[in-house]
């Protein structure tokens, strides 16, 4: 703990630390670089905020409800892939080897 | 199954239709923005994997495969965009400042998920993503609401995996200022 260690309050380190909160929260940073963010995270309110509604962000796109396909979209799609069977290239989709 | 539609066993094809078309609509959907690019989209890739099916490589994973004839297939149905102008998004505009200090978690952020996310704010969600420009948009859909790993996606995008990852995080911190905006905006949210 050194809540008054120079380099947390410097914003070069604070944007450095920044760029990486995505990399964080994805666990995609060693174990050293994980330390360094979450002792700058403990003193420093604003990232700490930041990281919150970060993580928020990425949770709500991941609970996004998905739309229900098109009723007529499944049949369109039969009748195209049957045309393309039959030997029919003007489907659209289809192109010229 | 991939073998046994390539033997002739077409309806094995329709199974594969079944289980991938509506993933492959939504995706269509929240790169184009409209129903109707969305299901051309899916109709293309379709007849694509039909046309292409005998020459995938069983070393890499059928739905990586089936997402890069998609995007290639959204990039050519491409109109020009609506809603995002092209540009670069630089880290430096979405920088903490310092009047946000002092503020807590903000409830948006605290509450139960499910309590949070309504069908406004889903709506609100696809806007924002929609707002991306389009060099950012497909990485955070395909990160983020496919759930694709930062290596699939790289593959799926043709970029490397630290490209994946720098134009993920300004993408959520864009997202991320999108919805700080409607919290803001709404006192029965924000209280
Ligand atoms: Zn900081």
């Amino acid at each position: 703990m050194t809540p008054t260690d120079p380099p947390e309050h410097d914003p070069a380190h604070c944007r450095q630390m920044f760029a990486h909160l995505s990399e964080y929260l994805d666990r995609e940073l060693d174990e050293a670089a994980c330390r360094q963010i979450e002792r700058h995270l403990e003193h420093c309110d604003a990232c700490r905020a930041c990281c919150a509604t970060l993580a928020r962000t990425v949770a709500l796109c991941r609970e996004m409800p998905a739309h229900a396909v098109p009723e007529a979209m499944s049949a369109r799609l039969r009748e195209a892939i049957e045309k393309l069977r039959s030997g029919d290239r003007t489907v659209s989709g289809a192109r010229p080897d | 199954m991939i073998e046994a539609i390539n033997a002739g066993e077409i309806d094995r094809f329709y199974e594969l239709v079944q289980r991938y078309q509506q993933a492959l609509f939504n995706f269509g959907l929240r790169i184009c923005g409209q129903a109707a690019d969305a299901e051309d989209m899916v109709q293309d890739t379709f007849l694509n994997v039909f046309k292409y099916l005998k020459t995938f490589r069983f070393e890499t994973q059928f739905k990586n495969w089936l997402y890069r004839i998609a995007m290639s297939a959204c990039i050519k149905r491409r109109r020009r965009s609506r809603f995002a102008p092209e540009r670069e998004l630089s880290l430096d505009e979405f920088l903490p400042s310092d009047e946000q200090i002092a503020v807590d978690t903000p409830a948006w952020a605290r509450e139960p998920l499910d309590r949070v996310l309504d069908e406004e704010l889903a709506r609100r969600i696809e806007d924002a993503i929609l707002a991306l420009p389009e060099a950012y948009r497909p990485v955070l859909v395909l990160r983020d609401l496919e759930g694709f790993s930062t290596e699939e996606t790289a593959q799926i995008l043709g970029l490397t995996p630290g490209n994946v990852k720098v134009r993920l995080h300004r993408a959520r911190l864009f997202v991320r200022e999108q919805l700080k905006e409607y919290f803001s905006h709404d006192p029965h949210r924000s209280a």
